[in-house]
């Protein structure tokens, strides 16, 4: 199948008015590939994939799909029967790890030899809505599901244990810093928490804004953690070594702040469901620049990259969006 | 027969058994483990809204009224077609959110199984699920 690209140029739109004295750029045109992907594959999570490909779940056709963006190629590879995939990173291994809600299992692809290995859930721990994934500094794969639980697999022998969040429903977005510690967000618990790798045993961190909806977490280059903010719309930082928080509304009238992921350059990019963008901040300057969804209800719901690259898969629209942020496409 | 009139006798037949078939009857029991894989965005006591709204008595309330939720504007537009909640409407939702309610901010999918949907709404019409 060869992906159709939509537009080489960014689409036109106003630059909303700015509900704070923010700085705020249309980002420029020349740096941003759309490619269409299959009807109905409702693309979830991304991942960047050896050989300058790029993964995404394709969560309404149970399938891991893969684009090659210098080609158009792409093809979906089925993960089972019953597979809802919503999560998606490269492991250290180079295969693709995949949290499965509608198989309440981690499933993995290897790209080298194709072949799908699928973990479900110990039976006695019940449907789990798996959501997303992380490798630590020590190769274990850790994940959450919004049921209420997180966990880990080592990939060496396919252990599973499985852990309960403080606050029940909610774990969602997870990331490891660069020390390899890794912390998740609670979306319904409105919390960070900070995993011992060890034990497992989890501790919660209190961002200040009360029922804030913590939706998903990113690291930094220096470690310190930015999470969006569903319900109050914003960006925030949290920094492990001094405890201390800091936060930004998003601009305009109703953010609803969903993925967050940080660059090579510290960049941090976050979308925007209210203003269907997704803004790129710069700390620096506390300047936003916005990219606006390739059509309305673009929905990014998880944003991923490597140096150079930024994507944005939008689960509203089929497409997937690729900013290039240094070099023309 | 002309080819025709086949058809058109053919589709009457299928109408005809789809009418007939009885409806799937669902089992509340079961259908509150067909809940799990709602119950990470929604509540059941009333007032009570996560990144869904509660579906305490949902069913003939308004579409996208739950009071203090923030509605995505795509339910904000199918309440602009459809008035309020059945379980015929339901059923048609989580089977496919996103093809009754295109760019829907809800991350589920579908209940592709028509007897866990018919589970699942005989769970919420409960008054285990209503006494919540």
């Amino acid at each position: 199948m060869r992906a159709a690209i939509v537009a080489a140029i960014l689409l036109a739109a106003a630059a909303p008015a700015c509900a704070q004295e923010q700085p705020q750029a249309q980002a420029p045109a020349a740096n941003v590939k759309v490619f269409q992907l299959p009807a109905g594959s409702r693309p979830h999570d991304v991942a960047p994939a050896p050989d300058g490909k790029v993964w995404y779940t394709a969560q309404r056709q149970g399938a891991l799909g893969i684009l090659d963006p210098k080609t158009g190629q792409i093809r979906q590879v089925p993960l089972g029967e019953e597979s809802a995939p919503h999560g998606v990173i490269q492991g250290p291994d180079g295969a693709a790890w995949i949290t499965d809600g509608g198989q309440n299992a981690i499933v993995r692809y290897d790209p080298k030899t194709e072949k799908v290995d699928v973990w479900k859930l110990p039976a006695d721990t019940g449907y789990t809505n798996l959501n997303t994934g992380a490798f630590d500094g020590d190769g274990i794969h850790w994940f959450t599901g919004q049921n209420g639980i997180y966990g880990r697999i080592d990939p060496k022998t396919g252990e599973i244990k499985v852990f309960k969040d403080a606050d029940g429903r909610g774990p969602y977005g997870i990331a490891a810093t660069p020390s390899g510690d890794v912390y998740y967000v609670s979306l319904a618990g409105s919390h960070l928490a900070k995993i011992d790798r060890r034990t497992g045993a989890a501790t919660v961190i209190e961002p200040p804004t009360k029922d804030q909806g913590a939706r998903r977490v990113w690291s930094d280059s220096k470690g310190d953690l930015w999470i969006s903010e569903w319900n109050s719309g914003q960006l925030s930082r949290y920094t492990p070594a001094s405890g201390v928080w800091k936060s930004w509304k998003l601009p305009g009238d109703t953010p609803k702040a969903y993925a967050v992921y940080v660059d090579e350059r510290d960049i941090v990019w976050v979308s925007d469901f209210g203003a269907n963008a997704t803004l790129a901040f710069d700390p620096k300057t506390e300047s936003w620049t916005r990219y606006p969804g390739s059509a309305e209800g673009a929905n990014v719901r998880q944003i991923l990259g490597r140096p150079g690259e930024v994507f944005l898969p939008e689960s509203g629209t089929d497409r997937l969006m690729i900013v290039y942020t240094s070099t023309a496409p | 027969m002309k080819p025709i009139a086949g058809i058109a006798a053919a589709i009457l037949l299928a109408a005809t058994a789809l009418a007939a078939a009885p409806p799937i009857q669902g089992d509340p029991k079961r259908g509150e483990v067909a809940f799990q894989k709602c119950y990470a965005c929604h509540a059941l006591e009333p007032g009570k809204n996560l990144s869904g709204p509660s579906l305490h008595r949902i069913f003939g309330r308004r579409i996208a009224a739950a009071p203090g939720f923030d509605y995505s504007p795509a339910l904000r537009g199918l309440a602009t077609r459809t008035k309020r909640w059945d379980p015929a409407l339901l059923d048609r939702f989580i089977a496919d959110p996103e093809a009754l309610a295109p760019h829907t901010s809800m991350t589920f999918t579908g209940m592709r199984n028509a007897q866990e949907r018919a589970d699942l709404i005989a769970f919420l019409k409960s008054p285990g699920a209503r006494r919540r």
